[in-house]
């Protein structure tokens, strides 16, 4: 009698175990990916796609996400691809927001972040604006100012004017002697065109440089013969480019051709990536760039080897992805997300109002400041490329 | 329905307006590449007059359209000295121009405690009256769709009155249009007007339900698919470029997302499979006529 009691005891205790692991492993926590995975930029989009399933391996390994009613929640990711096009960006995110998806990281382009944003409801809970309620929490999209636009839109991506800032005066510390600035921007694409116009052109004479002047050309050009050659008659002692790699690599190409001689090259903060390096490696020698990411600390390492299993890299963009899934992670347990069909719409709201409260994060080189206006203030250092690799130049926090 | 399938057909309404403002042109056998161009035009314009003046979205797309059909009135006359490859190229050139006009065009004022307005290559953002005026997604639809109702009805109309059979006969062959007395000049500007009127409401409603413009939203590739509805759809009546927008942007842009670049490939061969082995479009006078016959057959014969 007391064997059967036990056996009776012990198949109850395996159905409740099989039940409870049933209830947990039927609770997912769905997390959306967009960016662009098609077009000229599209490597920015499936690199934060690999970042964001390694991360969401990691944390699934780990056990999940603990939910708020005390049960673990799987992560799953899906990714959609928004061409870098304004239009197919907002499709994309209502598509997201018709599923279970209870936030979404993207997208790549400050083109279809700004008018997404516009989409969302501009101040939360305010009943006469019938905006989209759902949380972004931006990785890549740089272009300064776009998260004020509505207080469902979150971004973690650097602070370039702080960035610029502080290199054009280090540089201007350590040279004394160069005295000229010559820039370069990519003029028809909204990141790099701001960062010329509102970052590197007024940094730069902050710290005392004489701005000689700037050429402009477009990120579809593959010829930049007559821009290069103003470029070689300004005779600065440092050549700003503003711009990404696909363009950044040729214009190098050609400074080489035609012998630009300089003393210090300094780029756009999204070109210190592989694309770079692939594309021209050689001629970007020395380049300086501030960048907020670089596998400098062991969380940073495992989110490159991460984004590398996953057939992506890590880099000052893509990276944001990794620190953004472990944001959230946070959020989630905190605020308590049940991750419950039901209760999506509730979720969501509290996402948002969790992300909205957080004052500081952490970070893969560091710890991350959060403002009121749904921005970053991230740590940073300068990069210099050598060879197939960026290394280190200088940290200013030491 | 959920918010983005009426996002879906708020997309598919403002592609079947621009496919129709090609549409109208092509019947006089002209192809204008101008129509972004319009379209930027009717954006900016309707635009600046929600936000600036504070106009209601109806009367704001009006004028954006009106614009709109102004310059294409104006563009219509040089456009019938040349024709053929010529007129593309000079159709593409004022539609670059107009692009770059507004990469140009820098017109703000403060509004609270905001500035707003067109703002160069920034763009012009905030145009946000739709949801600062409680209109849900499905609202924006049902009007977008409204006028799209009201441009296509009257499009049909026309094909089927005396105006549309000038235009036709206009873009079948001009020397016999002219030789039975009808004035070319006054049918294509006519034709380029009400292109440009019609780009100019396209534009009107994608500026507001997008929220944000800049000058690369209205490139060559907005010029492409304009012509390309039309060209996929068939000029025989108003509902091939329809049913061209509807493939389109629900099956190759939204169904297809997932396979990448592979879309764009796609679109270019669906161009011109279509041109090579479909000359008049899916829709061609003679699918139109079967589908008529095809009809018939379930309904008792009039004997």
């Amino acid at each position: 009698m007391k064997r059967q009691i036990m056996l009776v005891a012990a198949g109850a205790l395996a159905f409740a175990g099989t039940q409870s692991a049933a209830v947990s492993a039927d609770r997912e926590v769905h997390v959306a990916g967009f960016g662009a995975k098609s077009g000229v930029v599209r490597s920015f989009g499936i690199n934060t796609e690999a970042v964001m399933r390694a991360a969401a391996e990691k944390i699934n390994k780990e056990g999940g996400i603990k939910l708020g009613d005390g049960t673990k929640g799987k992560v799953v990711v899906t990714f959609y691809d928004d061409r870098c096009k304004a239009e197919e960006g907002i499709s994309v995110v209502r598509r997201i927001a018709s599923t279970k998806a209870v936030v979404a990281i993207g997208p790549t382009c400050s083109n279809v972040a700004e008018p997404l944003f516009g989409v969302l409801q501009k101040k939360a809970g305010d009943a006469s604006d019938t905006g989209l309620q759902f949380p972004i929490f931006t990785d890549t999209a740089i272009k300064g100012g776009l998260a004020k636009i509505s207080e469902w839109a979150f971004r973690n991506v650097p602070n370039e004017s702080q960035m610029y800032q502080s290199l054009f005066k280090w540089v201007k510390k350590e040279n004394p002697g160069y005295k000229s600035v010559f820039g370069g921007v990519e003029e028809d694409f909204a990141h790099s065109r701001f960062t010329w116009y509102q970052v590197m052109d007024k940094r730069a004479q902050e710290a005392g440089f004489k701005v000689l002047g700037r050429v402009k050309w477009l990120l579809n050009d593959t010829n930049f013969t007559t821009q290069v050659r103003q470029m070689k008659k300004a005779k600065a002692d440092v050549i700003s480019i503003s711009s990404h790699p696909f363009t950044l690599c040729g214009v190098l190409k050609e400074m080489k051709r035609q012998r630009v001689k300089y003393k210090m090259l300094i780029g756009l903060t999204s070109s210190s990536s592989l694309e770079t390096l692939r594309g021209c490696s050689k001629q970007a020698k020395g380049i300086i760039i501030p960048t907020s990411f670089a596998p400098v600390t062991p969380a940073a390492k495992e989110a490159a080897a991460g984004a590398a299993k996953f057939n992506g890299s890590a880099d000052l963009h893509s990276a944001a992805a990794w620190e953004n899934m472990f944001i959230l992670k946070d959020v989630i347990e905190k605020t308590g997300v049940m991750a419950k069909g039901d209760t999506v719409q509730a979720d969501r709201r509290k996402i948002r109002d969790g992300l909205a409260a957080l004052k500081s994060t952490g970070g893969l080189i560091g710890g991350i400041q959060r403002t009121m206006e749904g921005e970053a203030v991230k740590p940073y250092v300068y990069v210099h490329a050598q060879g197939k690799e960026w290394k280190i130049l200088h940290d200013p926090r030491k | 329905m959920s918010d983005f399938t009426w996002g879906l057909i708020q997309i598919v309404g403002v592609h079947t307006i621009l496919g129709l403002s090609a549409y109208v042109i092509l019947l006089t056998g002209q192809v204008s590449m101008a129509q972004a161009g319009f379209v930027a035009i009717g954006a900016y314009v309707a635009g600046m007059l929600t936000v600036l003046a504070e106009w209601h979205i109806i009367p704001s797309m009006i004028t954006g359209g009106l614009a709109a059909a102004v310059l294409a009135c104006i563009v219509g006359f040089p456009a019938l000295r040349v024709r053929g490859l010529m007129l593309v190229v000079a159709t593409i050139a004022f539609g670059e121009f107009v692009r770059l006009f507004w990469f140009n065009f820098d017109y703000r004022i403060a509004k609270g405690d905001i500035v707003v307005g067109p703002e160069g290559g920034e763009g012009f953002k905030q145009i946000r009256f739709f949801p600062e005026n409680g209109w849900t997604t499905q609202d924006v639809a049902i009007f977008i769709w409204i006028v799209t109702a009201i441009i296509l009805a009257a499009l049909w109309w026309m094909d089927r009155s005396r105006a549309g059979k000038v235009l036709r006969a206009v873009g079948e062959d001009e020397m016999a249009a002219q030789s039975v007395g009808i004035n070319l000049t006054v049918v294509k500007v006519s034709a380029f007007t009400a292109g440009g009127f019609i780009a100019g409401i396209a534009g009107a409603l994608y500026a507001h339900y997008t929220t944000h413009i800049e000058h690369l939203n209205f490139d060559i590739l907005m010029a492409t698919f304009a012509i390309a509805y039309p060209i996929l759809g068939g000029l025989a009546n108003v509902w091939g470029t329809l049913f061209a927008a509807i493939f389109i942007q629900v099956i190759v842009i939204e169904v297809l997302r997932d396979l990448g670049d592979v879309r764009n490939l796609m679109f270019g061969a669906l161009i011109i499979l279509v041109m090579n082995f479909l000359s008049h479009g899916l829709f061609s006078a003679q699918v139109v006529r079967k589908l008529k016959e095809w009809t018939r057959l379930g309904r008792p014969s009039d004997a």
